[in-house]
């Protein structure tokens, strides 16, 4: 990526994080009606980063190595595992199975 | 009401969670060189940005092909959340409105949760949020500095199964926040809405289609 775009990038997140860590302090009289709504928004998100990232070129679901490793990674978190050894496991399927299968 | 805590007792009771911030400090670092981002972009984002997710996240949106706005979007999406955070520990920072607004930048889910656990109802503990927080902040700039320097040595990415590492990181949190009918809701609600609008859109729809679901759902 190029240095402006990753620069951009970086700025744009971290100007937009830095508002939102501050916003509670500055303005402690935002609505609970407010908060409680975006309560909604990191679970509707992380299902949606999950689906799209298993979907192909075509964005329709994808069938490849990075299915099992979800399932594999799920079935851990379920299970309260701490989440860096589902995200391992989940890449270790991955690998095992492209290396088994030559995919 | 619980006595003031020693620094020393806030380090032993982070030590475990700062280990796995590190390890996962580490695999940003890597991700990020593996999505050919800079080494020192990578550094500078978690000096900068200080939120795990919201930096896989925008990370997933680039490695999967998505423009620079759509991953400021999806990182800044899921950020939202230090709003409530902002105003649960607003009471527990020392100074004025302005000095607290710049400690909150140090405040975590993690460090949050240790100083809610260590704190009165409704008043996190001060000195766990600030102790915890200069903690996890170091060992995730140190770690991610330590990733983007290993990640050109590992070698090819998908061979080590890297790619699949972000839906695995994106399952897990998820796992995390499914406490209540609501929450369960919403994943369900934004996923398949990510998925209708998927084979239709360009990449950054189906994510804000997801977040307008999970506002709709979210009561």
């Amino acid at each position: 990526m190029a240095g402006p775009l990753t620069l951009g990038l970086i700025l744009g997140l971290a100007s937009l994080t830095f508002v939102m860590k501050a916003a509670g302090p500055l303005l402690p009289n935002i609505p609970a009606a407010i908060t409680a709504r975006t309560a909604g928004l990191a679970p509707a998100l992380l299902a949606a980063l999950v689906a799209i990232e298993l979907t192909g070129p075509n964005g329709v679901i994808h069938l490849d190595v990075k299915v099992p490793a979800v399932i594999v990674a799920s079935a851990l978190a379920a299970r309260r595992v701490p989440f860096i050894v589902c995200v391992i496991a989940g890449a270790l399927v991955a690998a095992l199975l492209r290396a088994a299968f030559h995919l | 009401m619980p006595a003031a805590r020693s620094t020393r007792e806030i380090l032993q009771a982070t030590a475990p969670i700062a280990l796995a911030v590190f390890v996962f400090g580490v695999s940003f670092g890597v991700l990020a060189v593996a999505a050919h981002l800079p080494g020192w972009a990578a550094v500078l984002m978690s000096l900068l940005v200080f939120a795990g997710s919201a930096q896989f996240a925008a990370l997933g949106v680039i490695t999967a092909g998505g423009s620079v706005l759509t991953a400021i979007f999806a990182g800044a999406l899921l950020n939202l959340r230090f709003i409530a955070t902002g105003i649960a520990v607003a009471r527990s920072l020392p100074g004025g409105r302005v000095k607290r607004a710049l400690l909150a930048q140090i405040v975590t889910d993690e460090n949050y949760a240790l100083a809610v656990a260590a704190g009165e109802p409704g008043r996190p503990d001060r000195q766990t949020l600030l102790v915890a927080g200069a903690t996890l902040y170091g060992v995730w700039v140190l770690g991610t500095l330590i990733g983007a320097a290993l990640g050109p040595v590992l070698g090819d990415p998908k061979r080590l199964g890297l790619d699949a590492a972000f839906p695995a990181l994106f399952v897990a949190l998820l796992w995390r926040m499914l406490s209540g009918r609501h929450a369960v809701r919403c994943a369900l609600g934004g996923a398949a809405v990510a998925l209708v609008l998927a084979p239709f859109t360009p990449p950054g729809v189906p994510l804000a289609g997801a977040a307008i679901v999970g506002l709709w759902l979210a009561r």
